[in-house]
């Protein structure tokens, strides 16, 4: 398809339906958004030792993340430069001191450089070198970590991770700072749904402040009939994070929504900081390990859902990450991480894995209507009924700044804005 | 450990008729069975140990299955138009343990899980069932736990009870 049509496809307000439908937009979509942008790899703590590694997708290219003796992370494509096969299973484990090929056996150090092959004799005169770079396992073209979180790009060339990510970074940060020890790790276990539509469907609802009220009706309506009916009137937090999203519109009026270059943006928290004797143990941990006055700063950036576009978005005031994997035009497979903060109780960390049940498992009562009307899109845009998917809450009334947009609560600003990243990787910028 | 032939079937009825009741979509019949601090519980991992400190696919008490059984119920839940149709086998009952406060059943399930316009979902596994009571009447459940075959796979949404 011709850059040019690409780009008739976003307009500032509306985009077109192929964009979420057309195979052969997919494609594009692996090369030039997947094959060139920042996209998360894993965390640091799923690889504590040398030898240790932790599988996943870059767009289509299946990776493996390891700890090198040297005690570096480094990130090779997940493929024997012999017979193509992967090398390791899916999932995480120990390689021992070198990878080591299920088929024909060669071996690869742990930054992917052969090591050894059986049968030497047969490769005498053949062309073949063991120092040859073709003949060992290939490294991604660039790799960069920002407290303990690991991002790779498949393109030589571009913005470093820190320009790309700009206002987002700071999440990562928050992430990391809301540790007492300043350190976050992988815990808990990772929970893994199938969605049955596009990428950019999901990407576009986590900060759609215009959805809470109508999607999740029926849980947040149960929650206050449980609390009504069996509870007299009091919330527990188990339920507090499911009636949030039936506050009324003022309160969705009420919120900001930043966004940033390259597709990322966040919106302001939905829930208030907990005030029970966790929080407070919390809060007391935090003042004891930054000072007062530190601790109400790292405390007071409270957002919701960031959007690290287009492979992840963290949640820090609940140390969640969800990590976003397109499988195709119509399957995105999410991931959801849960992380320990260091130097915080188990009765905290117990609190975090109460927030991943309800909100982020595959049972949850909140994320089941979300999926459902993600599915109901695909299904629809499908459809002869209509050519165009609109963008209109609030456009035209974006606020610029360095680096940027500013929206009001309500606004469908992270869309357009995500669009105009997907323009300019995809071809041409929009007007 | 073989169990009294009469308290094994008597075991065995009690899960089928739990099964009757979460086929019939009779949510407030089936969480009268369980005891008042009863869990029930879908571990995320093959033989995991901890259900505070790792996640799971459903770790629930008295208060969340009442907003799950209710929400099932909510005009406005949109993946429940149209609502879920189940049809499950109990078998291979056992009862493992055994004292004097209740017992421990041991059971493996086929769950067929349908909702119109979305495939057909097999589900299998087993139940670990720890019914607390000194004769069959008088049991509740105070753990029922659900290891999926799957538990640590790609999920679909789960929506209603195991």
């Amino acid at each position: 398809m011709a850059d040019d049509m690409l780009a008739a496809l976003v307009r500032p307000d509306k985009v077109h339906k192929r964009v979420y439908t057309d195979p052969a937009i997919f494609d594009l979509e692996m090369e030039r958004i997947f094959g060139q942008a920042w996209i998360y790899v894993g965390h640091a703590s799923q690889v504590p030792k040398p030898g240790d590694y932790w599988t996943t997708l870059i767009g289509r290219e299946p990776v493996v993340m390891v700890r090198d003796r040297d005690g570096a992370i480094r990130v090779l494509y997940n493929r024997c430069p012999h017979k193509g096969a992967k090398l390791v299973a899916d999932g995480c484990g120990h390689a021992g001191p070198l990878f080591r090929c299920p088929y024909h056996a060669w071996t690869f150090a742990l930054d992917g450089r052969l090591r050894g092959v059986p049968f030497r004799q047969g490769y005498a005169d053949t062309g073949f070198s063991l120092d040859d770079p073709q003949f060992s396992m290939r490294p991604v073209a660039r790799i960069a970590e920002r407290r303990g979180f690991v991002f790779c790009s498949l393109a030589e060339d571009g913005p470093g991770l820190e320009e790309y990510l700009g206002g987002a970074l700071a999440s990562i940060d928050n992430f990391a700072d809301r540790a007492p020890e300043g350190e976050v790790e992988v815990a808990g276990g990772v929970m893994r749904v199938m969605q049955h539509s596009n990428w950019k469907i999901f990407f576009e609802n986590l900060n759609d402040t215009g959805h809470p009220q109508a999607t999740h009706e029926s849980s947040f309506a149960a929650a206050r009939r449980t609390v009504r009916e069996k509870l007299g009137g009091k919330t527990p937090f188990q339920l507090h994070i499911i009636e949030g999203n039936g506050e009324p519109n003022s309160f969705w009026e009420s919120l900001e929504l930043r966004c940033y270059d390259h597709g990322h943006s966040y919106m302001d928290a939905i829930f208030n900081a907990p005030t029970d004797a966790i929080s407070l143990e919390y809060r007391g941990q935090l003042e004891a390990a930054y000072g007062v006055e530190r601790a109400q700063a790292i405390l007071s950036m409270n957002r919701h859902n960031t959007i690290i576009y287009p492979s992840c978005s963290p949640h820090t005031g609940f140390q969640q990450l969800r990590v976003i994997r397109p499988i195709s035009i119509d399957r995105t497979l999410v991931e959801i991480f849960t992380f320990r903060l260091k130097g915080t109780s188990d009765a905290f960390f117990q609190r975090t894995i109460s927030y991943t049940n309800i909100v982020n498992s595959p049972s949850s009562t909140v994320m089941v209507d979300d999926v459902e009307v993600y599915r109901r899109c695909q299904e629809g845009m499908a459809s002869d009924g209509g050519d165009w998917i609109s963008q209109h809450r609030m456009a035209g009334h974006d606020t610029p700044f360095e680096g940027g947009l500013l929206g009001a609560g309500i606004s469908e600003v992270p869309m357009r804005n995500q669009f105009r990243a997907w323009a300019s990787y995809m071809g041409e910028a929009v007007a | 450990m073989i169990a009294d032939p009469l308290l094994t079937h008597a075991a065995a009825d009690y899960l089928f008729r739990e099964a009757e009741l979460l086929d019939g979509r009779r949510w407030e019949d089936w969480d009268a069975l369980f005891a008042e601090d009863g869990m029930y519980w879908v571990p995320l991992r093959h033989d995991q140990q901890d259900p505070l400190n790792h996640a799971s696919l459903f770790y629930e008490d008295a208060i969340l299955r009442d907003v799950r059984r209710r929400r099932l119920e909510e005009k406005h839940a949109w993946s429940q138009q149209p609502v879920t149709r189940t049809a499950r086998i109990v078998g291979n009952v056992r009862i493992v343990a055994q004292d004097g406060e209740g017992l421990r059943v041991r059971s493996a399930f086929q769950i067929s899980e349908w909702r119109q316009g979305r495939d057909q979902r097999q589900l299998a596994g087993h139940y670990t069932h720890d019914l607390v009571g000194t004769a069959p009447g008088e049991w509740r459940i105070a753990l029922k736990r659900v290891d999926l075959i799957n538990c640590d796979g790609i999920q679909d949404c789960y929506e209603v009870f195991l």
